[in-house]
């Protein structure tokens, strides 16, 4: 495959299907972390242009909390995990315990703790794939920015992907505890040339 | 006040009190050129250091080295005069730096490098930059006096 537009029904389908699975195991991790419900939407499969790339998630003047790690082995991509900023607060006010209001800045303890609910995050889901398509799937570390989502999508494809022309992602939308505004994304990136290894997994040619 | 938004791997031009600005600035590089006489400015958003990585090459504002000759012939159209140009960079910053490869070159300074490059071939001095570093930018650009206002998040308003 040379090009993700050339993807057809069945494989987006199915690429939903496994960003699902992966998606239900990390809703679950932070739903435990979190002690809260959490609601998943259907994954989506976005596919732009590299220049349209900003608003490929929310609104792209949005400052956004977000954590990129690389994903190695059977399957080389990535992950990434947004959250508008003052979700990524009252996420960490959860995660720590506090009072919801409490976390005013990124610190060095609220960094840590989103680049932690970040791994917890990405491995559940990567856990998911492994054992679902029999595959080796490996974290690298997790690294934070706290910047303008336009800047912040741009730079994960143009400087960590591979593809110039067109891009594309598994994205899943979650909400905790229902609530309106109380949003996050989480992205999957696979490389292009891994696309054929998810296939091949699962049996679809 | 005439404000224009230059979105990815587009461009402007204005003259008198117009203000181009461009927001979210990741690895891309927003290249400015400017004629105090003419007070005349125009900006692009540079996407890739080169026509080579990408397939569609239509789009001239994507590349430094097609944006830099695409912004003279504009400026030239509002009077400015080649000669009288100045340049200013911003962006080409180095976001996830923890991810990246040891020992390769980042896409920000790639763009950096080849906005410098193209700027040379057309013999337009750089007289100001705000680049690099691990935070994005906004950018600003009054082309009546050529004043350029940087926003990053969390940080404050840096004019070059």
């Amino acid at each position: 495959m040379e090009d993700v537009r050339d993807l057809k029904a069945l494989q987006l389908d199915a690429l939903k299907e496994v960003a699902n699975i992966g998606a239900g195991h990390a809703a679950t991790a932070l739903s435990q972390l979190t002690h809260r419900r959490i609601m998943i939407s259907v994954p989506q499969i976005n596919i732009a242009r590299l220049e349209e790339v900003p608003g490929l998630i929310g609104d792209p003047q949005e400052v956004v909390a977000a954590v990129l790690m690389h994903m190695l082995g059977d399957l080389t991509g990535r992950t990434l995990l947004l959250f508008p900023e003052p979700v990524g607060r009252q996420l960490c006010d959860m995660l720590l315990k506090r009072p919801l209001g409490t976390t005013k800045a990124f610190e060095t303890i609220e960094q840590s703790c989103l680049k932690e609910a970040g791994n917890i995050l990405s491995g559940a889901y990567m856990n998911a794939l492994s054992e679902f398509m029999g595959m080796l799937l490996l974290p690298s570390v997790p690294s934070l920015v706290v910047d303008l989502s336009a800047a912040v999508l741009t730079t994960t494809y143009l400087n960590f992907g591979h593809d110039r022309d067109f891009v594309f992602c598994v994205e899943t939308e979650f909400n905790i505890d229902a609530q309106d505004g109380l949003r996050g994304h989480f992205l999957l990136l696979p490389d292009l040339a891994s696309l054929k290894a998810i296939f091949d997994a699962i049996r679809l040619t | 006040m005439k404000e224009v938004i230059v979105s990815v791997a587009d461009w402007a031009a204005e003259r008198g009190d117009g203000v181009l600005v461009t927001l979210g600035l990741g690895s891309c590089v927003a290249i400015m050129l400017h004629d105090a006489q003419a007070r005349a400015g125009a900006m692009a958003h540079v996407l890739l250091p080169s026509i080579s990585l990408a397939r569609d090459i239509s789009n001239r504002a994507k590349f430094p080295e097609t944006a830099v000759p695409l912004l003279i012939e504009q400026l030239k159209g509002l009077g400015a005069d080649p000669r009288r140009l100045v340049a200013k960079l911003a962006g080409g910053a180095s976001m996830f730096g923890q991810l990246v490869t040891p020992g390769t070159i980042q896409m920000g300074e790639r763009n950096l490098l080849a906005a410098r490059t193209a700027l040379r071939a057309a013999a337009i001095p750089i007289v100001r930059e705000s680049v690099g570093g691990e935070r994005g930018r906004s950018v600003r650009f009054h082309v009546k006096d050529g004043r350029v206002e940087i926003r990053s998040v969390g940080a404050d308003v840096a004019v070059i």
